[in-house]
């Protein structure tokens, strides 16, 4: 009996996924680091608290991993509808009551917790597209009008309602990893041809009828960021000096003048990858996104040893969750992309952010710790 | 467990599917990479001198100017604290809010604050402050620097204003300051390569000795370099661990002092001259050897309204003024130099021999010459006289019948040796010419044959014959000299801030007449004599035309003059000069030197439509000489007042008020 508790609690060890907690705390002792430096300048008085919140955080989010990871993840197959649809409401919530009730916030206030429904309902699409996905076999033509109907419709009523808002980012970020799912599990070959022309007619027409006017001037910004230096072009501007002068080797920890005398914004958020890049220069730079690459080779490992389709798939939405967060925001940080909104998985500060990310990687870790078979 | 083993392989399905993934990753992070290297290691440098401008703001330390002070020390300009009020684009959050809130302030509109700061951040970055207001009174710096801590990007910075403290009083020669425009900043630059730079909102010295002197008394700007944040508050560069290497200032270099020939006491005696007989017009007074002591022209203007940078319609008020208060009239300004030119007519008919100084010529109220009938300025004539008289009586017609015997080149040898004709080669800058014709220049210039008739208006300095009050005051001190041409100089010394000499300025003979000319003439020291006496008779003769200009105790030499300014008919001629408006009035000159026999002091003045040369230009002159006299010489004041009272006064007589010239 002694003996085979003993067995029993080595493999229950054994079974988690250590290079994925591996390389997850390698990335977040990363973020540490550069937090504790956009948040240690010669004037943060206020914002030194924000490093020991994230470790609150940080811990928060371990406990829930460990959680996940023992939970057996089939249950998403039926609690996915049911988060899916409280989360609906609370997005019709906000949408509907937001503006008047809360200014032009996006948040449910708890108080100690701003509650944001379009960051959680990330994930639920992620469960429910996963348990509807997983219906259709990948290995023929694809999926055609009948298959992808409900999928779609799961996909567009959030992102409708959260355009409504409006919060484009998010709204963005919902299709990106939705639609990404999607094309995972394959579509017919002139149903995404005929889909890749109808946007190409849509984005005109969004322009001219569909976008207001701050919308409009901030793609105009990206574009042109010299067209507004002091708004969101500035940010952009800013940044890529920050980046930039980083150059090779960086100016060292806490010794970035771009971040330290407060010329980057949202520093602790958003931003922690300028930061990172102005102190720590090229090769910091390239070693953070190599730390992803890692990450992802280890996300896709762990999909496709997968107990079942299901869980291959809710790797997969997690893998994109993370993968399209970090695309968005590394490319807006080096002036690729628009400035959006959107933190760093892993690194960024933020409650909201680290406890999805945290829910999703314990989901992952769950996938993985069931793909041994006896 | 049953579930976990019925369909194992059910995942394989998805397989194939990962290469998208895979590609998606590489195009990924193949794009970072790119964009990376492209950032920190193509463009990193650049970047990196940007956030160090971000971080480091450069205050320029402004270095002060070096002081002007006239033969005796005492101060022509100086420096005086003032603080400006500053906005440095890079660090304003809300421009509108600081426009508001400093445009009532500061008397400005907040509009055109948002506009200059708006322009200067499109034109020169967002890096280049704007400077919104300089010479700020104690009132307003108050107030600003209540509400400076609200406004990121605000400042208020200590300068130096330049000050002047005889304000009008010799403005075209100090000249005056400004801030330099866009313009001029290339040609600066280029202008004084390696020794001196120049940056947007750098003073410079625009007019006068300010500008001429400028690489000598602008002195090196020094740096402050300070930390500063996003807000533009001023961060401790000293924390250790943070940032990198420490920041060095550098000191400014103070400008060099200048002294100049310039005495203050004669030069004030004169502008107060101009002032108090309401003339206007242009007067130099200077050694003998070429050291000027007085200097003015007049309309002037303040130059310390410059300093404090001038309102629109100050300036405005300048630029329409029809007596042009902004111009240098002793030398940007020529005329025509009208019975003063006598004198070197009188020279030269000597000197060739087609008078001795006891041939008698007879001199009717005209002279019929050619068609035309050539009027004195004496409708009854002056009868027979000798060449003393001539230029005692400022005769026309006695000239008339030189300048006939003389012919034009003969005139033009002679006079342009005295330096008519050249740029006298005072230090300062747009000197006018003037010019002395010749049948050649006529020729080329004009294309025509030189007509016998215009050798008399030449004889009596109209006609072509133009030139500067400086020209004429250097050729009078020649006079004086008895043939000795020297360049007029103001500088005298300049003077590094350890008091050491660095240059220094000597008198400097260009020409002795009494010796062979390039072109072949020599004027004998006889010759001199004689004409010498005619002027001093001038003043202290019986029948002097300029017996006003007297000053007990002391003997003046000189002549008067009448430039027209248009011609008349025969019989407005002797119409009355104060009933003509007064832009139609002629200007007078007197030149003279004193004392006669030991010239100490040469004055050239020229009163613009005064009338004429004894009463528009000689009390300037009269003035300017007692106030000289009464500071070098008092003895011989002290002695012309004692024997002054024992005679009747001759200028107690009301004097026949005579139109001279043609």
């Amino acid at each position: 009996m002694d003996l085979s508790l003993q067995v029993h609690e080595r493999t229950l060890f054994r079974r988690i996924d250590w290079n994925l907690v591996l390389v997850m705390l390698a990335l977040q002792v990363v973020g540490l680091i550069n937090l504790y430096s956009a948040t240690h300048g010669p004037h943060s008085e206020g914002v030194e608290q924000l490093f020991l919140n994230q470790i609150i955080w940080l811990a928060t989010g371990w406990t829930i991993f460990m959680v996940a990871t023992f939970v057996e993840y089939t249950i998403l197959t039926k609690l996915a509808y049911i988060f899916y649809f409280i989360n609906l409401g609370a997005i019709l919530w906000v949408t509907l009551f937001g503006d008047v009730a809360l200014g032009a916030q996006r948040w449910i206030d708890f108080g100690f917790f701003k509650y944001q429904p379009s960051e959680t309902m990330k994930m639920c699409l992620i469960m429910i597209l996963a348990k509807t996905l997983s219906q259709f076999n990948s290995s023929g033509r694809g999926m055609g009008f009948k298959e992808l109907f409900w999928p779609v419709v799961i996909l567009l009523i959030p992102f409708g309602l959260v355009v409504e808002q409006p919060d484009l980012g998010t709204a963005m970020m919902l299709v990106s990893i939705g639609g990404s799912m999607i094309l995972f599990c394959k579509v017919r070959k002139s149903i995404l041809i005929s889909a890749i022309l109808a946007i190409a007619v849509a984005i005109p027409l969004a322009w001219s009828y569909g976008l207001r006017d701050y919308q409009k001037n901030r793609v105009i910004n990206f574009i042109d960021p010299m067209n507004d230096p002091q708004g969101t072009g500035y940010n952009s501007i800013q940044s890529r000096i920050a980046v930039g002068s980083g150059q090779l080797v960086g100016k060292g920890f806490r010794k970035g003048t771009q971040s330290q005398l407060e010329f980057l914004p949202e520093r602790h958020t958003d931003f922690i990858y300028s930061v990172l890049s102005e102190e720590h220069g090229f090769i910091g730079s390239l070693t953070t996104i190599g730390l992803f690459g890692v990450f992802f080779l280890i996300g896709v490992r762990v999909a496709s040893t997968a107990r079942d389709k299901f869980g291959a798939l809710l790797v997969v939405g997690v893998l994109c969750y993370v993968f399209w967060h970090m695309f968005v925001n590394i490319g807006m940080v080096i002036g690729l992309l628009p400035i959006v909104g959107v933190p760093l998985p892993l690194l960024s500060y933020g409650g909201s952010g680290m406890i999805t990310t945290m829910t999703g990687l314990g989901i992952v870790s769950s996938v993985a710790y069931r793909r041994y078979i006896f | 467990m049953a579930d976990y083993v019925s369909n194992p392989d059910e995942s394989k399905e998805y397989l194939p599917r990962y290469k998208l993934f895979y590609i998606l990753l590489a195009a990924t992070f193949s794009i970072f990479f790119m964009r990376l290297w492209y950032l920190q290691i193509i463009e990193g440098e650049e970047l990196r001198t940007f956030s160090e401008k971000n971080r480091v703001k450069q205050n320029k330390i402004l270095a002060p100017r070096g002081l002007m002070v006239d033969r005796d020390g005492k101060t022509l300009v100086e420096n005086h604290p003032g603080f400006e009020a500053i906005l440095s684009p890079q660090y304003i959050t809300n421009l509108d809010g600081v426009a508001q809130a400093i445009g009532p302030i500061l008397g400005q509109e907040p509009e055109k604050i948002v506009q200059r700061v708006q322009r200067s951040r499109r034109q020169n970055g967002p890096f280049a402050q704007v400077r919104i207001k300089d010479n700020l009174i104690k009132d307003e710096v108050f107030r600003l620097k209540r509400i400076r801590l609200d406004y990121p990007g605000l400042e208020i910075k200590e300068t130096v204003v330049r000050h002047f403290p005889m304000g009008y009083n010799g403005a075209q020669i100090l000249g005056y300051v400004s801030e330099i425009s866009k313009r001029q900043i290339p040609i600066y630059n280029e202008k004084y390569k390696g020794d001196l730079t120049f940056d947007q909102g750098d003073i410079i010295g625009k007019t006068g000795l300010e500008e001429v002197l400028e690489k000598h008394i602008r002195g090196k700007d020094g740096v402050q370099l300070i930390q500063v944040d996003a807000f533009g508050r001023e961060t401790q560069s000293n924390t250790k661990n943070i940032y990198g290497e420490e920041l060095s200032d550098r000191e400014p270099t103070p400008g060099y002092n200048v002294v100049l020939t310039l005495d203050k006491d004669v030069q004030e005696a004169a502008w107060n001259s101009f002032e108090s007989h309401k003339r206007i017009g242009a007067l130099v007074a200077m050694k003998p050897n070429g050291e000027i002591l007085a200097w003015v022209s007049a309309p002037s203007f303040d130059p310390n309204q410059f300093s404090q940078g001038p309102s629109q319609t100050y300036w405005n008020q300048l630029i329409n003024d029809p007596f042009k208060p902004l111009r240098n009239k002793v030398i940007q300004d020529h005329y025509s130099p009208g019975s003063t030119f006598k004198a070197f007519i009188a020279l030269a008919s000597l000197q060739e021999k087609e008078i001795n100084p006891t041939t008698i010529i007879n001199c009717p109220g005209a002279f019929a010459f050619g068609r035309r009938l050539y009027h004195d300025h004496l409708k009854g004539g002056h009868g027979n006289i000798t060449v003393y008289e001539a230029l005692e009586r400022s005769s026309n017609v006695f000239f008339y019948k030189m300048g006939i015997a003389l012919g034009i080149d003969r005139m033009f040898n002679y006079v342009s040796t005295f330096g008519i004709g050249t740029r006298s080669g005072i230090e300062l800058p747009r000197e006018a010419p003037g010019l002395m014709p010749s049948a050649q220049w006529k020729k080329q210039a004009i294309g025509e044959e030189w007509q016998a008739g215009e050798n008399l208006s030449v004889a009596i300095g109209q006609g072509f014959v133009t030139a500067t009050p400086m020209q004429m005051a250097v050729a009078y001190s020649a006079i004086a000299n008895k043939g000795k041409v020297y360049r007029p100089f103001i500088v005298k010394k300049i003077i590094d801030h350890d008091g050491k000499v660095v240059k220094e300025n000597q008198e400097l003979l260009l020409r002795d007449l009494t010796q062979k000319q390039a072109s072949g003439i020599s004027i004998s020291p006889e010759t001199f004599d004689v004409v010498r006496e005619g002027l001093r008779r001038v003043v202290q003769g019986e029948r002097g035309t300029a017996k006003r200009v007297q000053i007990p105790g002391v003997e003046i030499a000189g002549k008067t003059g009448t430039s027209q300014v248009m011609g008349f008919s025969a019989d407005q001629i002797y119409a009355k000069c104060d009933s003509r408006p007064v832009h139609q009035r002629h200007h007078g000159w007197f030149i003279g030197w004193a004392p006669a026999d030991k010239p100490e002091i040469v004055v050239a003045a020229l009163g613009e439509h005064s009338c004429s040369g004894s009463g528009g230009a000689g009390p300037l002159v009269h003035d300017t000489m007692l106030a000289y006299f009464q500071k070098y010489r008092p003895d011989l004041i002290e002695a012309g007042k004692k024997s002054g009272k024992k005679t009747a006064a001759p200028t107690a007589q009301p004097q026949q008020e005579v139109p001279e010239g043609e």
